[in-house]
């Protein structure tokens, strides 16, 4: 008898039973045992493709040479300088103040010390300096904005302009329209402080550039007239002095609205109708009650900033005109 | 076999206890780390009745089998036994193929499968395959023939057989725990392994394992088994005699079993009474106990004689001179082994576990669930090996490459 010719009979073995079980018919263990088991083969799974994925990208980054990807980012040139400004600084500026070396390269730029130098300029209120791969130098920068103008000298040097912004801060000017400058009123009275290294910012700005703000926006014709803003007694007795081309004195307090106080001072300009007896002197800083003193010439200032601070105790005449107007 | 270490479970749902083991197999041995024991709900005569309460016992005793070996297991072997299991024995010849009568690995292999081609009844599958040894010529080859020389090559395969529905029912039970059922192991095997040596078996030895609910039963000859059977027939049954005939429930019966059963009489005495509590209690009752040993001993001289009838011709003094070994829970009622030597007419004694055998596992109750762990790595080595011997060129070199 040989295999071959017979035909062998297909027993069935316990092992032919399937040992599937649905997990509605397993116990809460068993089934607990076939989540964890689920839950192991998945993460199995995971971990396995997060490994394969890794070793790939690895393998692909040393197939492309990450000597030169890395190489390149370090050895790139910085070849644009961009700058973004919400005020007048150019280019010109940024490259003179950056001062970055011909063959600087783009990753070996200390940005820190970079923007310690834009900083460095007081025009500039903030400044931000980021890389734009390959090889650009990305700086952004906000200026300040000029209120007032004054004539600063150190020591042995010549007196220099600088201009005031609202913060009380001094700073050269760099970019600005001249006809602008020549525009804006001198300041005087403001006391000369050191803060670290540097000029301190000029105490009482604000309200100064608040009322020049007031001055240009509602009465522009007054506002052209006014050649020097004095704030020597600002801080004692809020008053904020301007004096005009013609000679004019006019005084404002800062207690009232600076508004109010410039139609007042409109009326009155607009009610002095004689040319023998010119207003000489206005204190608006009283309320309702205005001090007014007249005078018999005009004497024409320069541009030239003033000398020297005017003296209260030289006023004129003090005269109180009818205002009932303007007494609210 | 690999070196990497694994953890096996070994389950024997038994009627009345649900026995589970852990053990560590390093490649080359097992070590028991872990044992749990429940009391056995759902199950009669070793077949799953409640398959709800059968598998809550179950995954209690594998838990605690867990619980006490720190470690998880993913698949045990089971045991596997029942009053439908049955054996039979099927033979091959086959005419040797090479002109030089060499007989070849190929020859093995076709009258072995040929040996084990039989038709089985509807809804009956093979649990074992059990080899007796090789004839070549005559000449009893108890290893391989492969390589001798002869004309004719003779095999023969015990094959044991069971109810499809009661092994799947006792395999959903193991799975509902979501543990795959790895081997099934003949709980005559399991225990018959562990309780007779390799000596006993080569000269002839009766493995008689009397469970609660059933008695399982291995013949081994030339050192392999040669018959194996199932009784339905356990020590349930020497309580229920008990509880018949002398008016008591079970538990009473069984406390009586344990207390004054034995398998021959003793007491000549006839008046000689015995107290069913002894504490003095309201209730306590007399007994004869004379009609209590002589209950017993009917069953326990029955039982044998119903396991001598199973084996038939297979079993004979002359080719069992080891004798008989008892084991099981039942095997601890006293004369119970000169009971088995007057019927088989062979010598009998008590099975003991190897002296490896830690103490706490001594006790003949873990002698199956210690055998399964024993018998089905062996069994899935052998596999294994015979896998590795089948593969073809393609996986020879794998496995070349592999174990560089």
């Amino acid at each position: 008898m040989t295999k071959d010719t017979i035909v062998l009979p297909d027993t069935r073995s316990w092992r032919d039973i399937p040992q599937h079980v649905r997990p509605r018919a397993m116990s809460g263990e068993g089934r607990r045992r076939l989540a964890m088991g689920t839950v192991r083969a998945v993460l199995g799974v995971t971990v396995v493709t997060a490994v394969c994925w890794v070793g790939w990208e690895v393998s692909a980054v040393l197939r492309e040479g990450p000597g030169s990807l890395s190489d390149s980012a370090k050895s790139e040139r910085v070849r644009n300088l961009v700058l973004v400004t919400d005020g007048v600084l150019d280019k010109t500026w940024l490259a003179r103040t950056l001062a970055i070396p011909a063959n600087a390269t783009l990753m070996g730029l200390d940005l820190v010390q970079l923007r310690s130098r834009v900083l460095g300029d007081a025009q500039v209120a903030s400044a931000s300096v980021s890389r734009n791969f390959p090889d650009t130098l990305t700086v952004r920068v906000s200026e300040r904005s000029p209120v007032v103008r004054l004539m600063a000298q150190t020591g042995g040097d010549p007196p220099r302009m600088l201009l005031v912004s609202r913060d009380g801060v001094a700073f050269d000017g760099t970019g600005f329209d001249p006809a602008m400058v020549d525009s804006l009123p001198w300041i005087e009275g403001a006391p000369a402080l050191r803060q670290g290294g540097s000029a301190a910012p000029i105490a009482g700005m604000s309200a100064v550039s608040d009322l020049l703000a007031s001055a240009k926006l509602e009465a522009e014709g007054l506002y052209r007239t006014w050649q020097v803003i004095s704030v020597g007694r600002l801080a004692s007795d809020g008053e904020i002095e301007v004096r005009t081309r013609d000679g004019m004195r006019v005084v404002f307090g800062t207690d009232e609205n600076f508004l109010r106080q410039i139609a007042r001072l409109d009326l009155l300009i607009d009610s002095t109708t004689d040319p023998t007896r010119p207003l000489r002197q206005v204190d608006l800083s009283l309320g309702s009650q205005v001090p007014v003193a007249y005078g018999t010439a005009a004497p024409m200032l320069s541009d030239a900033p003033p000398a020297v601070a005017a003296d209260p105790a030289k006023r004129p005449l003090i005269a109180f005109p009818e205002l009932s107007n303007l007494s609210n | 076999m690999s070196s990497r270490h694994t953890f096996i479970g070994a389950v024997e749902i038994g009627t009345s206890k649900i026995t589970a083991l852990v053990g560590e197999f390093t490649g080359r041995e097992i070590v028991i780390i872990g044992c749990g024991e429940c009391p056995s709900r759902g199950v009669i005569k070793g077949s799953v009745v409640d398959y709800r309460a059968a598998t809550e016992c179950t995954q209690s005793a594998l838990e605690l089998a867990e619980r006490d070996a720190n470690e998880r297991i993913s698949h045990v072997y089971l045991a596997q036994t029942g009053g439908h299991l049955e054996g039979f024995y099927n033979q091959a010849t086959l005419n040797v193929k090479a002109a030089d009568n060499m007989i070849e690995k190929d020859d093995i292999r076709t009258v072995c499968e040929l040996a084990k081609a039989k038709d089985l009844p509807v809804g009956r599958m093979v649990v074992h395959n059990i080899r007796r040894p090789f004839h070549v010529d005559g000449r009893l080859i108890p290893t391989s023939p492969e390589n001798l020389v002869g004309q004719k090559l003779e095999v023969g395969y015990w094959t044991v057989h069971g109810q499809e529905q009661r092994l799947a029912d006792n395999i959903h039970v193991i799975r509902g725990f979501n543990l795959e059922v790895r081997e099934l192991v003949l709980s005559s095997l399991a225990s018959g392994h562990m309780v007779t040596g390799m000596e006993e078996r080569q000269n002839g030895v009766l493995a008689i394992d009397i469970g609660a609910g059933t008695t399982d039963f291995v013949l081994y000859r030339n050192g392999a088994p040669h018959t194996t059977g199932v009784v339905a027939v356990g020590g349930g049954h020497f309580t229920n005699d008990l509880s018949l005939g002398l008016r008591l429930t079970q538990a009473q019966a069984d406390k009586l079993k344990l207390r004054f059963g034995r398998a021959l009489v003793q007491a000549r005495d006839k008046a000689e009474k015995v107290w069913l509590d002894g504490n003095y209690s309201i209730g306590d009752r007399q007994f004869s106990r004379h009609a209590i040993e002589t209950i017993t001993s009917a069953r326990a001289w029955e039982l044998m004689e119903v396991v001598k009838r199973k084996l038939g011709p297979a079993f004979s003094p002359e080719t069992c001179a080891a004798g008989v070994v008892l084991t099981g829970g039942a095997a601890k009622m006293p004369a119970i082994a000169e009971c088995a030597a007057k019927v088989f007419g062979t010598q009998a004694r008590l099975g003991e576990a190897p002296t490896w055998v830690n103490d706490n596992l001594r006790d003949p109750g873990f002698h199956t669930a210690l055998g399964i762990l024993y018998y089905g790595v062996s069994a899935q080595g052998e596999r294994a090996e015979t896998a590795r011997r089948k593969g073809g060129f393609l996986q020879g070199i794998t496995r070349l490459f592999a174990s560089t």
